[in-house]
């Protein structure tokens, strides 16, 4: 066995309790929420719903939905992470930036973008959905994977070819091993995403795509059948818990660590890379170009008025409360989505490295992640329910919209961060120690420059979860303090030409936002 | 087959752009060249061109008359040790030497029984179980070597291959590797900034040379 | 392995724990001061709008601060609501509507009111108020929208009745929305319920011979597939009657002189919205001034431009674009209340298994 686990005695001190971060911030957004939700709900005769037929089969067909976005969206961000986290070329910095952006487009702007290009080839059903599921799924697949593949120094696989193995075998044989465990953390997140899709589901998918999540939204929304919305959201945490647990288990081996060295390429890689370059492009920017025709287009042929109106009047409704003013909600959701970032690695951080240290282990790693299992509505309701109301309204300090989205990325930042980490060279802390160091000076020295590349691909993921989320911001915003998805959802919630094009500027403006965040994050991280 | 060494006739390496002036060189089986010169002078650039990792800009490269410029780093038969031992860390000492011989398309007891005899040839006997995390620094160098060796090359690069370890192993692995180029009687290039153990790897087996940069 | 459960446990009781603390809070805090400035927090769903100088004018006389929290859609907002029955998140809450508020009653989700502006109300919505429990505040008809245009340049005629749309002469023209997922979609579900009775589903299978298409919401299918929306190639869809008076109000620059979408007056089905203060509140006195304030002329008339559904009192003048091109529908389907409540769970399960969804 090669891993390299680095022992307690060796780490300082503060590490011994660096659980209690995230164990304190899972219990205060997650566990009170459920418990006061479940404390309405649930009684005794709870359980004989679990003999209703019905959340099994929809659970049967998520799962198969699933496991194919899975697949699809490995297929594509694999050849992504590769050549956006490991080659050099001009304009790198952005390309990786842009990947992110079909995780942050609300779901009702892809869902119609994707059926402007392909609706009617397709039409509703099973294949579309994944489509756009693999779709918004790729920047999980390029940051998490792309983050450990930057660790991984690119002579093994040189090394591999001198020693006679063609490309494909050096990397079966030597970089895929490495790369296992982060290509099963992106896999179950994926999947997660797509068996717990809501938008996407409702909009494209048919009778043979359905999710819980659309269950549970039907049984708490429309028939106010609270008991089966329960059995239908433990059924969802249980097979959601199910298949993180088999992430958490995919072991690591370790790999030397070199960040920031890019691979210059040459001849047949310079070939493939612009081929992979070109096809990102090209995938990411198809739906995003279809929402820049949108939003210079009227009736009566092209138009800068939906853009004049964002920019120029104070509210897109002039004298009402509608909407409120776009710009306001620009900074809102900037804002929100710093905040996010910086909570989200933080704790997520901590959640890692407690992970590291080996005393807390992969339970806690599983306890961090199940916010992914729980759905926007259990969450919302949850938290309307607990600090929604006397004693505890905390609506009014603006803070459950950025703690609930942080707590919606702290499993994708431990996600990316733990492979990483714990493949990270464990003897660097032993030589370190030997040369004097202090454990904690030790500790920095082997972890701090991984720690940071990690945090920063962590934390550009996360700011991008606020920027893109919507189900739990339309529980907890307040009226005044709508983020830009709730903007967009409440255009596209109304008639009329003005609607629709403004709606495909505010998404035009979210894309360059997450775009211009995310490569601020990035090149903030890589500066030293 | 004719052991005549490796060959290099106006050889143009670099990135696109010339990074030297063409190099035309012969290095004969058994014998060290070694190339010394300042950091970011071409040195490794030479190295991973000869490898077939970078395409050469123009001019040949021949091994024992096999004229290999345009075959891809795994036809060329030519291994390479760096200043990390860069050892699989998913595999164990063993099956790390016996990689190359996995790829030759031996089944897994000839490789692995291959390899038990090169660990023994650079004096790891019985260390073919463990983790390539637990080796020491210079054990690890010489695992490097033996998986180097595992896969039969015609010619061998060390990219700088002592610069991490501490001077008496630095010498006693010198010794090993004039010993193992000797014994397998293949031409091998030694690149070290260290003007010093430039001219111990070149003059430490007859016919060797030294190439400033 | 074997410490998931020991950390599992320790969470869950951690949790518990603070749990208690927070509700065993509750007696210690703050009273509100009856002479203070008073907050009313009004929960409503995310269409709720109206003009802010009418917002500041009420906060301004009656000196209540009025704070306006979303509950997310409808349905999640009724959910909210109901799973906080008796210790609510808010004073009042606005945007129940009849297809959800058998349910609210049920639970005790309000205190009853009686606002003496209640007389003002249009005469069929004023003994809809269940018992004086909850008062109507507006109501709209979700109807069949026909684009026009299309019609039109196609030089068919357009359909005028729910029948016309099971005609093959309208064959795949039509987009519907869930009703599982969608308000508007369910309404429309409920219209032909109330016009066939137990042979509604005939009447659906019909429509699925003819090609409907069922689109997951609203906004999928107006601007997704109807042909007036963003360029589907749907000249029929389920929306509201107001839609075509609010694509004159949001169009661009100029606003043209006629929409060029109407609305088939047959079929609709009348939506009320309710507001109603929420039990538990600790501001009744306020509350039902907000109450007043809703039922008020000045909110009823900034309704219509603001929402695009008419107001609940009989005595308010109608924008122009309400009088000149929102359908004024004389016969709406509608259902009984309590009805809806019983059924609706049944009417989505037989309305799956015709249409295959």
């Amino acid at each position: 066995m090669t891993i390299t686990t680095p022992t307690l005695h060796r780490s300082p001190g503060w590490l011994r309790w660096a659980w209690l971060v995230p164990a304190v911030f899972l219990v205060i957004f997650l566990g009170v929420p459920l418990v006061s939700l479940a404390a309405q709900i649930v009684s005794p005769d709870t359980i004989s719903y679990f003999t209703d037929p019905l959340p099994w089969r929809v659970a049967g067909l998520a799962t198969g939905q699933a496991l194919l976005s899975t697949a699809l969206a490995l297929l594509l961000g694999l050849p992504m992470a590769n050549v956006l986290t490991r080659y050099r070329f001009p304009g790198r910095r952005w390309a990786l930036a842009l990947a992110t952006v079909p995780f942050v487009l609300p779901t009702v702007v892809v869902a119609l973008a994707f059926r402007a290009l392909l609706g009617a080839s397709l039409g509703s059903g099973l294949a579309i959905v994944v489509l756009a599921h693999a779709y918004l799924n790729l920047a999980v697949v390029v940051r998490i994977v792309g983050a450990r593949w930057a660790t991984i120094d690119p002579r093994f696989e040189t090394v591999a070819r001198t020693l006679r193995a063609d490309r494909l075998t050096a990397f079966r044989t030597v970089t895929l091993p490495a790369l296992a465990p982060a290509i099963a953390s992106a896999a179950a997140i994926v999947f997660v995403f797509s068996f717990t899709s809501l938008g996407i589901v409702l909009l494209l998918g048919d009778a043979n795509t359905r999710t819980l999540e659309s269950l549970v939204l039907r049984q708490t929304s429309v028939l106010l059948d609270f008991q089966g919305a329960a059995i239908s959201a433990a059924i969802q945490a249980m097979v959601v818990g199910s298949v993180l647990l088999w992430a958490a288990r995919q072991r690591s081996s370790g790999g030397t660590f070199r960040g920031g060295h890019l691979i210059r390429p040459d001849g047949f890689a310079r070939i493939v890379v612009g081929i992979v370059i070109a096809l990102t492009l090209l995938i990411v920017l198809a739906p995003v170009a279809a929402l820049v025709w949108s939003s210079l287009r009227s009736s009566s042929g092209w138009t800068l008025s939906w853009w004049s109106s964002v920019f120029g009047a104070q509210t897109i409704d002039a004298g009402s409360t509608r909407i409120g003013s776009p710009l306001a909600a620009m900074g809102r959701s900037l804002a929100y989505a710093l905040l996010t970032g910086i909570v989200a690695a933080i704790v997520g951080g901590m959640a890692a490295v407690s992970v590291l240290s080996g005393r807390i282990g992969r339970a806690f790693a599983l306890a961090t992640a199940l916010p992914l299992g729980i759905s926007a509505a259990t969450l919302g309701l949850g938290t309307l329910l607990a600090y929604g109301r006397e004693p505890l309204d905390l609506r009014a300090t603006g803070m459950l919209v950025p703690m609930a989205h942080a707590l919606i990325a702290v499993p994708l930042v431990v996600a990316v961060a733990t492979p990483t980490l714990r493949a990270a060279d464990s003897r660097l802390v032993t030589v370190a120690a030997t040369l004097r160091a202090r454990p904690s000076r030790a500790w920095w020295t082997a972890y701090g420059p991984i720690l940071r590349t990690v945090m920063v691909a962590a934390g550009g993921l996360a700011c991008a979860v606020s920027l893109g989320e919507f189900g739990a911001a339309s529980f907890l915003a307040r009226a005044d303090g709508l983020t830009v998805p709730l903007v967009i959802a409440r255009l596209l919630g109304r008639p009329g030409e003005a609607s629709f094009g403004v709606a495909a500027v505010m998404a035009v403006i979210l894309v360059v936002m997450t775009t211009a965040l995310v490569a601020a994050v990035d090149k903030g991280g890589r500066r030293s | 087959m004719t052991h005549t060494g490796l060959t290099v006739n106006d050889l143009v390496i670099g990135y696109g752009v010339p990074l030297h002036t063409a190099f035309t060189f012969a290095v004969s089986p058994g014998t060290v060249m070694a190339i010394v010169g300042p950091s970011g002078c071409g040195k490794s650039t030479l190295l991973s061109t000869l490898a077939g990792v970078t395409p050469a800009l123009a001019g040949q490269v021949t091994i024992d008359g096999r004229d290999i410029t345009t075959l891809p780093t795994h036809e060329r038969r030519i291994a390479m040790v760096f200043q990390e031992p860069l050892l699989f860390p998913h595999l164990n000492v063993r099956d790390n030497v016996a990689y190359g011989q996995r790829r030759m398309g031996k089944s897994r007891v000839q490789a692995r029984q291959e390899a038990d005899r090169l660990l023994a040839w650079v004096g790891l006997e019985g260390l073919g179980e463990r983790a390539v995390a637990q080796l020491s620094g210079g054990q690890a160098q010489r695992v490097s070597l033996a998986r180097a060796l595992a896969a039969e090359p015609d010619a061998l690069l060390l990219d700088e291959p002592f610069s991490a370890l501490d001077a008496p192993l630095r010498s006693r692995l010198a010794n090993d590797v004039l010993a193992i180029v000797a014994g397998a009687t293949i031409p091998a290039i030694h690149v070290t900034h260290d003007p010093e153990e430039a001219a111990t790897m070149a003059h430490g087996n007859p016919g060797g040379s030294i190439l400033s940069m | 392995m074997k410490r998931i459960p020991t950390v599992t446990v320790a969470l869950i009781a951690t949790s518990m724990f603070v749990l208690a603390a927070c509700s065993s809070d509750s007696p210690s805090s703050e009273e509100t001061a009856a002479s203070g400035p008073v907050t009313v927090q009004l929960l409503t769903h995310d269409s709720f709008a109206l003009s802010e100088d009418v917002i500041a004018d009420f906060e301004a006389s009656s000196g209540i601060t009025l704070e306006v929290v979303s509950g997310g859609d409808a349905g999640s907002m009724v959910a909210g609501a109901i799973l906080a029955a008796g210790a609510p998140t808010a004073d009042v809450m606005f945007g129940v509507d009849n297809t959800l508020v058998t349910r609210t009653l049920d639970e005790g989700v309000f205190e009853p009111y009686t606002s003496p502006e209640s007389s003002a109300l249009r005469p069929e919505l004023a003994d809809q108020t269940f018992e004086g429990r909850v008062t109507p505040i507006d109501f709209g008809d979700v109807c069949i929208n026909i684009d026009d245009t299309w019609f039109a340049a196609e030089g068919i005629a357009a359909p005028t009745t729910l029948e016309d749309l099971a005609n093959p002469t309208y064959k795949d023209l039509l987009v519907v929305q869930d009703p599982g997922t969608s308000s508007p979609g369910l309404a429309f579900l409920l219209s032909t319920v109330s016009r066939y009775g137990d042979a509604w589903p005939d009447y659906w299978q019909r429509l699925r011979d003819n090609g409907v298409k069922v689109s997951g919401s609203w906004s999928d299918a107006y601007y997704g597939d109807f042909t007036f929306g963003g360029g589907g190639d749907r000249p029929i869809v389920v929306s509201y009657a107001t839609s075509p008076p609010a694509e004159i109000v949001y169009a661009e620059g100029e606003p043209p002189a006629r929409p060029s979408t109407s609305v088939m007056t047959d079929g609709c089905y009348r939506q009320i919205e309710y507001a109603g203060i929420l039990a538990g509140t600790d501001q009744p006195a306020a509350a039902q001034q907000v109450i007043d304030w809703l039922l008020s002329p000045e909110v009823q008339a900034d309704i219509p431009l603001n929402m695009f559904v008419f107001p609940a009192r009989q005595d308010i003048p109608l924008p122009a674009v309400f009088t000149e091109f929102a359908a004024q529908v004389d016969s709406a389907e509608q259902l009984p209340a309590e009805f809806v409540a019983e059924n609706v769970g049944d009417l989505l399960a037989k309305w799956g298994s015709v249409m295959g969804r």
